[in-house]
């Protein structure tokens, strides 16, 4: 397998900052990679490294085998965490230049931007000036200024923060399809949810450093379901007689609701079988273990000092804007 | 490479030349000015009709009425205001003396003075009601003359004439205020000369040497140009190159600030590297200039043709105005874009720019000192002094003793140095300014960024 991007021993820092550490980071062609982490936590800093709009004070990187993505600029699409549209041009004038600027002929990218802006819901504003556009319009028309020339590699950062639920949901569809043509993406998000919906492979940042690396399924796999919630329909039922189900080791209620820790290698399909004859439930499902459950664990591992409640917290904060 | 070069130049060029402002700067605000020099004069001077203003006189000569009534007849008052306004003319821009007498004279209003001399034992107290009074005529007005004795033949000799009085009425008009005052300077000579025995008409011919129209003589025959033209061509090139510069460096630093601050260079920065974006813009506004400065150059010659004087400009030295123009505007813009790109709202470039405008102001000041000593040590030696040397240079070339060849070109080279030492340092400060939001950065910091690999 290829790899279109390859850093190793990345260091940053900004004065006493240390921005990035000891960033180690391989992205196979062809794969989805998301880079997650909390606001701060390095992911910008990151891509502008591999964009080489920064320039690390160590350490490597590769980007479509080349020794900077200045020698690559042409293959890669990038859309950068600052939005920013020269307010006087036309959409069209703005979107030609970019893809002139990446080498694709007015010719090949005219038709291009419009099959891209009809899938983003963008029809007929590519002769309306920018500064006439709405936030929203204008992050997606810079969408497909950072697609419009076929990139190999896409590097998106933050690319649904600010979008409404319909625009976020067109955006994943025209990412899917650049994923299918074969591109390589690399996109960061603190918004868990959409990189577990998106991604092949996880990289967790966390105050500069990699925390996590590793593909999605084997995460998936690695934190096997072992609880299962319980909602019941009646409210005042007793739920104590769910302990005694097959398989289930412990019982904790909380809120008129029941989680029940499973004993290893239980099957959880008879668990939920016989629960719901026990009880009539309005709900039960299989707690998925969450990329935010993930990340949780893994820094509290790390650091100890802080509280699991303050860090849900801090991220359900950031991730307030999840669609 | 220079496929995004080109790009991003000629992105520069159409935003900038199709922008409102570039279109009211180069046509419409000089089609203004023009229209303002010829109307303004035009419209001051029909404000208002004509006045008359009754002089009383009271002094004890007997010749000083007449005298004064002649030099108050309207023709010589603006024979008089026109000799003025040509000196003053001559002083602030030399060589357009000869261009305000070509000019179409202003139609001035001068007042209608009417001068009598009241009998003798009046005085100044007693008149007063007859200065104030109201019920006189919306057009007329009065002004009362006390010329004692001394004020035209000395008390003993060796001292000082005697003072004259002005009685005026808060209504009399400044203008005619002053006409009388210029009158009666013309007057009081003429007087205290035949007082002391001379001729005026012979003194006043005596003294008046008229200024004689200079032709330069070359060994080769040409530059035969008057005088004036060759005083007033290193003052209009230096205008030229200050103005090109200016808004060739000032659209460079906006639209860096634009970009900037609208977040979209980190757009570019992912299609062009901050070199390639430098050259882009460097090259797109230099067009701008260019295209402004054409104009110009074209609205200069069609003007000349127009007196007849194309023959007398010497096409090389447009070459050289365009020549110089390209090294100035390559210090100049390079400087602007640094600072544009080290600040990241309009308002943070004010203090950086102020050392910027002072370089280039200088030479703007100095051009008219070096047009006319062109030869001058601090002339020659200012020649060699990036980045104020192209001025000098061009303000020399265009005098009427421009400098042996070796001197330009050595002053080229000079210039050409130190405009790749502004570019070498713009470019620096570039890369680094680009990215970074917040505090606009000291001078000092630029230096530091500058030496920083």
């Amino acid at each position: 397998m290829q790899t279109a991007l390859k850093l190793q021993g990345v260091e940053k820092s900004f004065g006493e900052q240390k921005a990035v550490t000891a960033l180690e980071l391989t992205v196979p062609s062809g794969e989805t990679c998301g880079l997650i982490g909390p606001s701060g936590a390095g992911k910008t800093t990151s891509i502008r490294l591999i964009m080489s709009i920064l320039f690390p004070d160590a350490g490597t990187v590769e980007v479509l085998g080349q020794a900077s993505a200045l020698q690559a600029k042409d293959r890669i699409g990038y859309l950068p965490e600052e939005r920013g549209v020269y307010r006087k041009m036309k959409v069209w004038a703005f979107l030609k230049y970019l893809a002139g600027l990446k080498g694709m002929p007015e010719a090949k990218s005219q038709p291009r931007a419009k099959e891209l802006l009809a899938a983003l819901g963008l029809d007929d504003i590519l002769q309306k000036r920018c500064e006439d556009l709405s936030k929203g319009m204008l992050q997606r028309v810079q969408f497909v200024g950072s697609i419009l020339h076929q990139p190999e590699l896409l590097i998106l950062d933050e690319p649904f923060s600010g979008l409404d639920p319909v625009s976020v949901r067109a955006l994943k569809g025209v990412i899917s399809a650049e994923r299918r043509r074969g591109t390589t993406i690399l996109f960061s998000t603190h918004v868990m949810a959409q990189a577990e919906e998106l991604c092949d492979r996880v990289v967790m940042i966390h105050k500069g450093r990699k925390v996590l690396d590793e593909p999605m399924a084997s995460l998936r796999r690695r934190y096997d379901p072992t609880r299962v919630l319980f909602e019941p329909l009646d409210a005042n039922a007793s739920l104590a007689v769910l302990r005694d189900v097959p398989g289930v080791v412990s019982l904790q209620q909380r809120d008129g609701e029941a989680e029940l820790s499973l004993a290893k290698g239980t099957d959880p399909a008879a668990v939920i079988r016989e629960a719901a004859a026990r009880v009539v439930p309005a709900r039960i499902e299989i707690a998925r273990i969450t990329l935010e459950d993930v990340f949780v664990g893994i820094v509290r591992g790390q650091s100890g000092a802080e509280s699991e409640a303050a860090l849900r917290q801090h991220l359900q904060g950031l991730s307030g804007e999840k669609a | 490479m220079f496929n995004r070069i080109r790009l991003v130049a000629t992105r520069e060029f159409l935003t900038t030349v199709t922008s409102k402002g570039f279109l009211i700067g180069v046509f419409v605000m000089p089609l203004i000015g023009l229209a303002l020099t010829f109307a303004i004069p035009k419209i001051m001077a029909q404000r208002g009709a004509q006045i008359t203003v009754e002089v009383a006189l009271i002094e004890s000569s007997g010749t000083l009425a007449d005298t004064l009534r002649r030099e108050l007849d309207p023709e010589v008052i603006i024979a008089r205001r026109n000799a003025g306004r040509r000196a003053a003319m001559e002083q602030a821009a030399p060589g357009t003396g000869d261009m305000a007498e070509k000019a179409p004279t202003p139609q001035l209003t001068v007042p209608k003075f009417i001068v009598k001399v009241l009998p003798a034992g009046s005085t100044a107290d007693a008149e007063k009601g007859w200065l104030t009074a109201q019920d006189i005529g919306e057009r007329a007005r009065r002004a009362l003359l006390v010329v004692p004795p001394e004020a035209i033949t000395q008390a003993s000799p060796g001292t000082d004439y005697g003072l004259y009085q002005l009685y005026a009425p808060r209504n009399l008009p400044e203008d005619a205020e002053d006409m009388l005052q210029d009158a009666m300077r013309v007057t009081l000579t003429t007087e205290r000369l035949r007082a002391g025995g001379l001729d005026p008409a012979l003194v006043q011919k005596a003294t008046h040497v008229p200024q004689p129209r200079t032709v330069v003589v070359a060994p080769d025959g040409r530059r035969q140009a008057p005088a004036g033209l060759n005083r007033a061509l290193p003052f209009i090139m230096g205008i030229l190159l200050f103005m090109g510069v200016m808004i060739g460096g000032q659209a460079l630093m906006t639209s860096t600030i634009e970009e900037k601050s609208s977040r979209v260079v980190e757009v570019l920065l992912a299609a062009v590297s901050p070199l390639e974006l430098m050259w882009g813009k460097l090259l797109g506004q230099l067009g701008v200039g260019l295209v402004m400065m054409s104009v110009y150059i074209t609205l200069g010659v069609l003007a000349l043709m127009q007196f007849a004087m194309f023959g007398l400009l010497d096409p090389l030295l447009i070459l050289w105005l365009l020549v110089f123009f390209l090294v100035a505007y390559l210090v100049f813009g390079a400087l602007m874009l640094a600072i544009g790109a080290a600040v990241s709202q309009l308002a943070d470039a004010q203090s950086l720019m102020g050392p910027v405008m002072m370089l280039l102001i200088t030479p703007y000041i100095l051009t008219p000192f070096i047009g006319r000593q062109p030869d001058s040590t601090f002339s020659v030696v200012a020649s060699f002094i990036p980045p104020i040397s192209p001025f000098v240079i061009l303000a020399r070339l265009a005098s009427s003793s421009p400098p042996p060849v070796w001197q330009v070109l050595l002053s080229l080279a000079v210039s050409v140095g130190g405009a790749c030492i502004a570019v070498w340092f713009a470019a620096k400060v570039f890369r680094i300014g680009l990215l970074l939001h917040g505090k606009p950065p000291s001078f000092g910091t630029l230096i530091k960024w500058a030496r920083m690999s």
